[in-house]
C-alpha cells in the first residue's frame, strides 16, 4: 500500500481524500465510488454505525461500518 | 426474471409508440411525467418482477405515444431489479427516450446516459434541478453539453415547470426529423472516442471529461436554503435522531388524530345516519323478518358492518398513513432513518436499509415483504420479514388498535407501540442468531430534502388508495360475510362455548371475543375490530390489542410467504404466530390480574 493510505472507517471528518483501494461491489461502482474518486467524510455514528460520504463535492453517500473499512483513501493532494 | 414479454396493460403498444423516461433515482423523474400525462395513469408491474412503473399518455404533434416512467437506476448493470427492467425496456425498443440529468450532479448522471447511448434509441436530454446547480455555484454550457452528447439538451426545472413546453417542441422536431439530431456538429471530444469503446471504464472516463468539460465553478451565488440545511442536519446524529422520533411520533399523530377526526366528523354520521338506515330501509321493504334479513342489515349484517368497518374504521386511517407516508418518501427522508439507526439494526443482525421494509410494513406487509427481495442477502430477508410478521401491525390494524385502545385509556396506545418495539427487538435479535448466513452492510444514496410536487404527491396517493381499495376490499368483505353468517346464524355461540377454557379462562376476554381469533385469520384489522363492540376493562382491551398484535398475519399475507419462502416457512411462521400470539397474550392477562 503507497505511503499515507488510511483506512475509510477511520479517517478524519471533513478533510479531502481521494480513493487509493475500494472492493468489487457493483452498488459502490455504480454509486461513483471508484479509484481515484474524491470524497469527504461528513458524519460518522456511534456503536459501529455508518459514516456518510460527500462524494466528488456533489452528493452524499451513505456506508455501512463493514464496507467503509474495506475501502482506503489518502489524503487528497498528496 | 421473464424475457421480451413485458406487462399486461401495454401488451398492445408497440415499441415504436412508445417513449421511455429514464434516469438516475431522485432526479425528478415523476414530476415529468405527472406535468407529461397527467392524472390518468397506470401503475403496472413488470411481469416476472415486483417492479412498478407508470405509465400515460404523451401527445407530441400529432402523434400519440405512451410514455413510461422507467424506474430510476445508477446504471445498466442488471444488479438489481429495476436495472433488469431498464435494460429490458430498452432492449424492445422505443421512439424516443427523454433522459432526465440533475444538473448538479452531472458526473455520475451521465454515466447511464452514455450506457444507454449503446441501445441506439434518439434521445433528448432534459438538464433538471438547474435551481439547485445554480445555487452550488455550478454554471452549465448546455450548448457545449448539446454538441458533446449529439442530441438536443433542453434546460428545465420540471417542478416549476419551466422548459417543459421547450422539450415537447424539441421532441416532436426530433421525431419528425430523426436524422436531424445527429447533424449538431461534433465538438470532437472525447465522448467521440467512446463510441467505439464499450467498456465500462470507459464511460465513466467520458461522463467525467464531458462533466468537467461544460460545467464552471462560480462562487456560490446563495446560502444554503432551508431544506439543504434541515437535509444536513436530520442525517447528522444529533439533533437527526431526536428529528427522526419527532418524525415518527408526527406520523402516528397525523394517522390516529386524523383518521380519528375524518371517521367522528364525517364518515361515522354518513354510515350511521344515511347509508346504513338506508339499506336497512330497502331490504326490509321486499325481505321478510328472519335469518336472511338480518344477515343482509341486522347488528352484524353484511350491509351493516362492511360500511361500518371498511368506510368509517379503516379506510380513513389507510388514508392519513398514506398521507403522511408517501409525503415522507417525496420529501427523500426515508433514507436518513436507514442511516441514523444502521447501528441498532446491524446489532440486530440486519442493516438500517432493512428498516425501510418495516416503515413500508406499517402499510400493508404484502408490498413489504415482496419489496424486501431488493434486500440483497436470504438472510436479511427471513430477519425482515419475520419481524414484520410478529411485530408490524398493518395500517388498517393500527388504525383499528388505535380505535380500541385510545377509547379505554390515553396510555393504552403507546404502551401498545412499546409492546410492539419490544417485540421487534426480540424477534429480530431471535431470528438473527437462527438463520444462517451473511448480511451486505449498507450502501445507501442520501437525497436532498425536496419540497415534493403537489400534483406527483396527489397522484402517488390516488393510487395507493386505489391499490389498498382494490386489494382489501375483496377479503375484508369475506371476513364481513363470514362475520355476519357466523353471528346471526348463532354459530359463533356455539363456537364460544367450546373455546371458553382458552378465550375467558386463559385470555380474560368475554367469550364472544373468539370472533376476532376467527375473522383475524383472514384480514389483520378483523382480529380488533369485532372487540369494538364489546364491553372491554383496560386489562381485556390491551390484552385483546396484543393477541390481535402478535396473531397470524392475515391471508395475503399468507400466500406471499408461500410463494416467497415455500409452505414449510409460511407454516411455520404461522403456527408459532398464533401459539406465541395466545400465550404471549394470556401471560399479560394472568400477570395483569395479579395487580388488579
Amino acid at each position: 500500500m503507497d505511503g499515507g493510505a488510511i483506512n475509510l472507517y477511520s479517517a478524519e471528518k471533513n478533510n479531502v481524500f481521494t480513493v487509493v483501494s475500494v472492493p468489487n461491489i457493483g452498488l459502490l461502482e455504480n454509486l461513483g465510488i471508484r479509484l481515484g474518486t474524491t470524497i469527504s467524510l461528513q458524519n460518522r455514528y456511534a456503536f459501529g454505525g455508518p459514516v456518510v460520504l460527500r462524494v466528488e463535492d456533489a452528493y452524499s453517500v451513505a456506508l455501512g461500518k463493514d464496507v467503509a473499512s474495506q475501502i482506503t483513501v489518502k489524503e487528497a493532494g498528496l | 426474471m421473464s424475457h421480451g414479454h413485458t406487462k399486461r396493460s401495454s401488451q398492445d403498444i408497440r415499441p415504436n409508440e412508445r417513449i421511455l423516461l429514464m434516469g438516475n433515482p431522485n432526479v425528478g423523474k415523476s414530476v415529468f411525467f405527472t406535468e407529461f400525462t397527467g392524472i390518468h395513469a397506470i401503475s403496472s408491474n413488470f411481469v416476472g418482477t415486483t417492479v412498478n412503473y407508470m405509465e400515460g399518455h404523451l401527445p407530441v404533434g400529432d402523434a400519440e405515444f405512451s410514455l413510461i416512467d422507467v424506474p430510476g437506476t445508477y446504471s445498466l448493470t442488471a444488479t438489481s431489479e429495476a436495472e433488469q427492467v431498464a435494460v429490458e425496456f430498452l432492449k424492445e425498443g422505443a421512439k424516443a427516450i427523454i433522459f432526465v440529468l440533475d444538473a448538479s450532479n452531472l458526473e455520475r448522471n451521465l454515466c447511464l446516459a452514455l450506457e444507454i447511448r449503446q441501445y441506439n434509441i434518439p434521445t433528448i436530454y432534459c438538464l433538471n434541478l438547474l435551481d439547485v446547480a445554480k445555487r452550488r455555484g455550478l454554471i452549465i454550457n448546455e450548448k457545449l453539453l448539446e454538441k458533446e452528447l449529439g442530441a438536443p439538451v433542453v434546460p428545465t426545472v420540471a417542478v416549476k415547470k419551466h422548459g417543459l413546453d421547450e422539450l415537447i417542441n424539441r421532441l416532436e422536431y426530433m421525431l419528425k426529423k430523426p436524422e436531424e439530431h445527429e447533424e449538431i456538429s461534433c465538438a470532437n471530444c472525447t465522448a467521440c472516442a467512446f463510441h467505439k469503446a464499450g467498456e465500462k471504464a470507459d464511460v465513466w472516463c467520458a461522463a467525467k471529461d464531458i462533466a468537467r468539460h461544460v460545467t464552471s465553478n462560480k462562487n456560490k451565488t446563495a446560502e444554503d436554503n432551508f431544506f439543504d440545511k434541515l437535509g444536513a442536519a436530520s442525517v447528522k446524529p444529533w439533533p437527526g435522531i431526536p428529528i427522526a422520533f419527532l418524525v415518527m411520533a408526527l406520523l402516528i399523530g397525523v394517522v390516529v388524530f386524523g383518521g380519528r377526526g375524518l371517521r367522528a366528523a364525517a364518515l361515522l354520521p354518513l354510515v350511521n345516519d344515511l347509508i346504513v338506515p338506508f339499506f336497512r330501509w330497502l331490504f326490509a321493504s321486499f325481505i321478510p323478518e328472519g335469518i336472511f334479513l338480518n344477515i343482509l342489515t341486522g347488528e352484524f349484517g353484511i350491509f351493516v358492518i362492511s360500511f361500518e368497518w371498511i368506510l368509517a374504521l379503516v379506510f380513513p386511517y389507510v388514508l392519513f398513513f398514506y398521507v403522511g407516508f408517501s409525503f415522507l418518501e417525496d420529501f427523500g427522508y426515508l433514507p436518513r432513518i436507514s442511516v441514523l439507526f444502521d447501528n441498532v439494526m446491524r446489532k440486530l443482525g440486519v442493516q438500517g436499509g432493512s428498516l425501510m421494509y418495516s416503515v413500508m410494513g406499517f402499510g400493508c406487509a404484502v408490498p413489504a415483504i415482496i419489496g424486501s427481495r431488493a434486500a440483497s442477502s436470504r438472510k436479511e430477508r427471513i430477519i425482515v420479514t419475520a419481524a414484520i410478521c410478529f411485530a408490524i401491525p398493518c395500517i388498517s390494524q393500527t388504525g383499528a388498535l388505535a380505535a380500541l385502545l385510545s377509547a379505554h385509556s390515553w396510555w393504552l396506545f403507546p404502551a401498545m407501540i412499546g409492546l410492539g418495539l419490544l417485540i421487534f427487538i426480540i424477534v429480530s435479535f431471535i431470528a438473527g442468531k437462527l438463520v444462517k448466513g451473511k448480511v451486505d452492510p449498507l450502501i445507501l444514496e442520501v437525497p436532498n430534502l425536496l419540497m415534493p410536487d403537489p400534483r406527483s404527491y396527489g397522484r402517488k396517493l390516488l393510487t395507493r388508495m386505489k391499490h389498498f381499495l382494490g386489494d382489501a376490499t375483496g377479503p375484508m368483505m369475506i371476513a364481513i360475510l363470514i362475520a355476519a353468517v357466523f353471528a346471526e346464524s348463532g354459530l359463533l355461540a356455539i363456537i364460544a362455548r367450546h373455546t371458553e377454557p382458552l378465550v375467558s379462562q386463559w385470555l380474560g376476554m368475554p367469550s364472544e371475543a373468539v370472533s376476532a381469533l376467527i375473522l383475524g385469520i383472514v384480514r389483520r384489522e378483523m382480529s380488533v375490530v369485532p372487540l369494538l363492540a364489546l364491553e372491554l376493562t383496560n386489562l381485556q382491551a390491551f390484552v385483546g390489542g396484543a393477541v390481535s398484535l402478535l396473531y397470524i398475519p392475515c391471508l395475503s399475507v399468507f400466500a406471499i410467504l408461500v410463494r416467497e419462502f415455500k409452505l414449510k416457512i409460511a407454516a411455520i411462521v404461522t403456527v408459532s404466530t398464533i401459539v406465541i400470539a395466545l400465550f404471549v397474550g394470556g401471560l399479560i392477562n394472568q400477570i395483569g390480574q395479579l395487580f388488579i
